[in-house]
C-alpha cells in the first residue's frame, strides 16, 4: 500500500539534499568579510528599525483573508470526492452540493457586501 | 497539549486498529514517524517562542498525513495537508505575526479560571478517547480496508459523506457561514469614507501644493530634487531653465519652441 | 435513473508504482530530478533571451553557444558570494526557509505523467515516477507547504520588507488557490478520477480545453497568481518591497528560492498540461495515428506542450504591466472565485441532464469572448476630456519643464473648446 510513495520518499531526499548541501555550504565556498552594514536589515539605506514590524501597524486585512481562505478551502474540499463520485450519486448529488453552496455563498455574499474583499 | 494527545491517540489507534494484519511497511512507517509526531508535539508544548511552537506544529500535522497514508487514507492524508497545514496554519502564523513576536514572553494570564477549565476538558478528552479506542478494539464490527476502499478511497468517501452523513455535510456549511462571521466582526474595519482612487488621488496631488514626492522618513533632505541643479561633465552647474510656472505672466518658454507662450496665447 | 445515463466506463486502474525494480526507480527519481534542474536553467535562460528579444536587445549570448549555459553560470556566481546572514535573523528558521521551500517544489513534480507505457532495459513500465488516487490532490498539497517557504523567509529575516513581501505573498498565494481548487473542480466532473494518468486517460478522444475551456481559463489566471509571476509578481515588487520575501537572502540560499520559483513555475505547466491538454498525447492531427502515442514519442508532445506555457509565463511578463495590489485581489475574489463557482454549477448542472455538447458550444464561445474582453484594449477612458485644471492660486515650486508643456497646451485647448 505505500509503494507508491517510494519514489516520492527518493524524489524528497533527492530535492533535501540538494537544499541542505546549498544552504549549508553557501557557507563555505563564499567569501567571508566581515561589516556590520552588512549584518544590518535592508531598509534602503536608513538606519534600521529596532522590530521589524511593531504589533500596532501590522495589517489585520491579511487575517480577514486567511480565515475566508480556510472557508473556501474546506468548501473545495468538499467539492473533489464530489465531483469525482458524481456519475454515481446522481441528481441528488448535485442537489445537495447545491445547497452547501448556496449556504456558502450567503457568506461570501455578506463579506463582500460588508466591503470584506476590498483592499486599499 | 491537546495535540500530545491527539498524536498518541492516532498512535495508539493506529497500532489497535491495525494489529491484526500491519503490513512490515506500515509498521516501520509508523515507528519512524509516531515518535517524530509525538516528539514534536512535545517540544511545541514547551517552546518559548512562539513561532517555533506553530512550525513544530506543523511538524506534527504532517508526520499525522504520513500516519493517513500509511493506513492506506490517501485522500484524509492530503487534505489533512491542505487544510491544516495549508490553511490554518498560515493563519496561525498570521496571527502570531499579528500579535507581534515579543509577547509570547507574557506569563499573565488574562483569562480567569483556565486552568481548571483546561484540565477539565482535558480529562474529559482523555475518557472520550479511552471510550472511542475501547469501543473499537472490544466490541465494533469492522469492515476492513478493502470494502471500505472497493471503488477507490476518493469515491468511497464521498459515498458515506454524501449519502449518510449528508446532514452533516450540510450542517458543515453553516459552520462556515460561522467563521466567516466570525473574522468579519474581528477583523474588519468598515470604511466610512468613501475609497478614493488612484486617479482621484492623483488629480488631487497635482491640483494641490506639493506634487513631487516628499523626502523619505529618516533622510536629511537638504533639496527636492525638482531644485537642485544638474550638473554639467565638467562638473559645474547647468544653468537651470526658468521654471515653468503655471497661470503666471512670467512664461519664458524655451527658445525657439514652437508651443511656447505665444502659442498658448493665440490659442485662447 | 440517472445513474444509469451517467455511468462511464471505469477508469483504468492504476498501475503498479513503486513495485518496479530498484535500479527502475532510482533511474526514474534522478530523470525527474535532472529534468527539473536543467529546464530551470533553460528556463532562466530563454527567459532571459525572450524578454530581451522583446525589448530589441540581445540578452545573455556569451556563455556557451547562443548563451545556454547563463543559468549555469548565474548558479555558479551565486555560489562564490557571501552568504549572509543578518544580525536580527532568526537562525534556524531563516535557514530553514529555503529548504523547505524547495522539496515541495520537486516533490509536486512526482506524479506528473511524461508519457505511456514503455519498455526500459526489457521493463514494461509506464513513464511517470508514480502515481495516487489523490494524485492532484497530492500536487495541491504540496503547493501549500511552498507557502511556509516564503513566510517563513519573510518572518526569519527580521526586517520590513521581507515580512510584508511575504504576508503579500502568502495572501496572494492562498487568495489564487482558492480559484485554482476550483477551476480543478470541473475537470474532476469530466474525469472521474483525482488521478494523474486517469485524467490523462480520459483525454483519449477529447482534451479538457475544450470540454472545460473556462475552468482553463481560470487555471491559467490564478496558476501565474499561484506562483508569483509577472504580472502579478506583487511580492517583489521592485518599486515597493525592494526584492520582496528573499531581501535578506544571499549566496546559495537564495539560488534556492530561484529553484524553487522556476520549478513552481515548471510544475503549474506541467498540471495545466496534463489536466487541459491531454498531458503526452499527441495534438489532434497526429493523434488519428497510433504510433503518435505510444512508446518514447509522447514525451515529445509533453515537454512541448510544457514549453508552451512556459513561453506564455515569459510573454506575460514581457507584455503586462504589474498589477495593484487592490486590483489584483479584486480580480481573484470578485472575479475568478464567482466565476468558476457559476460555471462549475453549469459544468455539473449540464452534466446531470446528460447535456454536455451544450457547454461545448457555448463555453468555447464563452471563452473566447471572455478572453477578448479581458485584453481588449481600453481606449475608452483617454477619450474623455482632461479634467479642468484649477487655475486659482499660482503654485510656488518650480514645475519640470515637459511635464509642464502638455499640461499647458491641454489647459489652452481647454479655453478654445470653452
Amino acid at each position: 500500500m505505500l509503494r507508491p510513495y517510494i519514489p516520492i520518499l527518493f524524489l524528497g531526499i533527492l530535492g533535501a539534499a540538494l537544499a541542505v548541501v546549498s544552504v549549508l555550504g553557501g557557507g563555505f565556498i563564499g567569501p567571508k568579510r566581515y561589516n556590520r552594514a552588512k549584518l544590518d536589515a535592508y531598509e534602503c539605506g536608513i538606519e534600521p528599525t529596532e522590530q521589524a514590524v511593531s504589533a500596532a501597524r501590522f495589517p489585520v486585512k491579511f487575517y480577514l483573508t486567511a480565515m475566508l481562505f480556510i472557508v473556501f478551502d474546506i468548501e473545495i474540499i468538499f467539492l473533489y470526492p464530489w465531483a469525482v463520485a458524481f456519475g454515481r450519486l446522481g441528481l441528488f448529488g448535485l442537489v445537495e452540493m447545491v445547497a452547501f453552496l448556496a449556504t456558502v455563498f450567503v457568506a461570501y455574499a455578506y463579506v463582500w457586501r460588508r466591503g470584506g474583499l476590498d483592499w486599499n | 497539549m491537546s495535540t500530545v494527545t491527539t498524536a498518541t491517540a492516532t498512535a495508539t489507534a493506529t497500532v489497535l486498529a491495525a494489529s491484526p494484519q500491519t503490513s512490515v511497511s506500515e509498521a516501520v512507517v509508523f515507528w519512524i514517524v509516531a515518535p517524530v509526531a509525538i516528539a514534536a508535539a512535545l517540544a511545541m508544548v514547551f517552546s518559548r517562542h512562539a513561532v517555533h511552537a506553530a512550525l513544530l506544529l506543523v511538524v506534527d500535522f504532517f508526520c499525522l498525513a504520513v500516519l493517513y497514508a500509511a493506513q492506506d487514507a490517501p485522500f484524509l492524508a492530503a487534505v489533512q495537508v491542505i487544510v491544516y497545514t495549508g490553511a490554518i496554519m498560515i493563519l496561525f502564523l498570521f496571527v502570531l505575526m499579528l500579535v507581534g513576536v515579543d509577547s509570547s514572553d507574557s506569563l499573565v494570564e488574562t483569562l480567569r479560571g483556565q486552568r481548571v477549565a483546561a484540565a477539565a476538558l482535558a480529562l474529559g478528552f482523555v475518557v472520550l478517547l479511552i471510550g472511542a479506542i475501547g469501543s473499537a478494539t472490544l466490541q465494533m464490527p469492522s469492515q476492513g480496508l478493502a470494502a471500505a476502499n472497493a471503488e477507490g478511497n476518493v469515491i468511497g468517501i464521498a459515498r458515506l459523506l454524501f449519502t449518510r452523513y449528508v446532514f452533516a455535510f450540510e450542517a458543515t456549511s453553516a459552520l462556515l457561514i460561522t467563521a466567516a462571521l466570525g473574522a468579519m466582526v474581528l477583523a474588519h474595519k468598515e470604511q466610512v469614507v468613501p475609497r478614493v482612487s488612484q486617479r482621484e488621488m492623483s488629480r488631487r496631488r497635482f491640483a494641490g501644493a506639493h506634487p513631487t514626492p516628499y523626502p523619505s522618513p529618516g533622510v536629511f533632505a537638504r533639496h527636492d530634487a525638482v531644485d537642485t541643479p544638474a550638473l554639467l561633465p565638467d562638473g559645474t552647474a547647468a544653468e537651470p531653465r526658468p521654471p515653468v510656472l503655471e497661470g503666471s505672466s512670467n512664461q519664458a518658454g524655451r527658445a525657439g519652441d514652437p508651443a511656447g507662450p505665444g502659442a498658448t496665447g493665440s490659442g485662447s | 435513473m440517472t445513474q444509469a445515463v451517467l455511468a462511464e466506463p471505469a477508469p483504468l486502474p492504476l498501475p503498479d508504482f513503486g513495485s518496479e525494480p530498484w535500479w527502475l526507480i532510482i533511474i526514474k527519481v534522478l530523470f525527474v530530478f535532472v529534468f527539473l534542474l536543467v529546464l530551470t536553467l533553460l528556463t532562466i535562460w530563454g527567459e532571459r533571451r525572450v524578454v530581451a528579444r522583446m525589448q530589441q536587445r540581445l540578452g545573455p549570448n556569451r556563455t556557451g553557444p547562443f548563451g545556454v549555459l547563463q543559468g549555469l553560470a548565474d548558479g555558479l556566481k551565486l555560489a562564490f558570494k557571501e552568504d549572509i546572514i543578518p544580525a536580527m535573523a532568526d537562525r534556524p528558521v531563516y535557514l530553514l526557509a529555503p529548504i523547505v521551500s524547495t522539496i515541495p517544489a520537486f516533490l509536486a513534480f512526482s506524479v506528473i505523467p511524461f508519457g505511456p507505457t514503455v519498455s526500459i532495459f526489457g521493463h514494461r513500465t509506464a513513464l511517470q515516477l508514480t502515481d495516487l488516487p489523490v494524485g492532484v490532490l497530492f500536487i495541491l498539497a504540496m503547493s501549500s507547504l511552498g507557502v511556509y517557504g516564503i513566510v517563513l523567509a519573510g518572518w526569519a529575516s527580521g526586517s520590513t520588507y521581507p515580512l510584508l513581501g511575504s504576508l503579500r505573498s502568502a495572501a496572494q498565494m492562498i487568495s489564487y488557490e482558492v480559484s485554482m481548487g476550483l477551476a480543478l473542480v470541473a475537470v474532476f466532473l469530466y474525469a472521474g478520477s483525482l488521478s494523474t494518468s486517469q485524467i490523462v486517460d480520459a483525454q483519449r478522444s477529447r482534451w479538457f480545453i475544450i470540454a472545460v475551456p473556462i475552468s482553463f481559463v481560470i487555471y491559467g489566471i490564478s496558476c501565474v497568481g499561484e506562483t508569483n509571476r509577472a504580472p502579478f509578481d506583487l511580492p517583489e515588487a521592485e518599486s515597493e518591497l525592494v526584492g520582496g520575501f528573499h531581501t535578506e537572502y544571499s549566496s546559495l540560499k537564495f539560488a534556492m528560492f530561484f529553484l524553487a520559483e522556476y520549478i513552481n513555475m515548471i510544475t503549474v505547466s506541467a498540471v495545466a498540461t496534463t489536466l487541459f491538454l491531454g498531458g503526452w498525447r499527441a495534438p489532434w492531427p497526429l493523434s488519428l495515428f497510433s504510433w503518435a502515442n505510444a512508446g518514447w514519442l509522447p514525451m515529445l508532445w509533453f515537454v512541448a506542450k510544457l514549453c508552451i506555457f512556459l513561453f506564455i509565463f515569459i510573454w506575460l511578463r514581457g507584455t503586462m504591466p504589474r498589477l495593484r495590489y487592490d486590483q489584483f485581489m479584486h480580480l481573484g475574489w470578485k472575479v475568478l472565485v464567482p466565476g468558476a463557482l457559476v460555471w462549475l454549477l453549469l459544468v455539473a448542472t449540464a452534466r446531470a441532464l446528460s447535456f454536455r455538447d451544450f457547454l461545448l458550444y457555448a463555453g468555447v464561445p464563452a471563452a473566447v469572448v471572455l478572453l477578448a474582453w479581458a485584453f481588449w484594449p481600453t481606449g475608452g477612458r483617454q477619450d474623455r476630456p482632461p479634467p479642468p485644471v484649477e487655475r486659482g492660486t499660482p503654485p510656488r515650486y518650480p514645475v519640470p519643464q515637459l511635464d509642464a508643456e502638455p499640461l499647458r497646451r491641454s489647459a489652452g485647448k481647454e479655453v478654445t473648446r470653452a
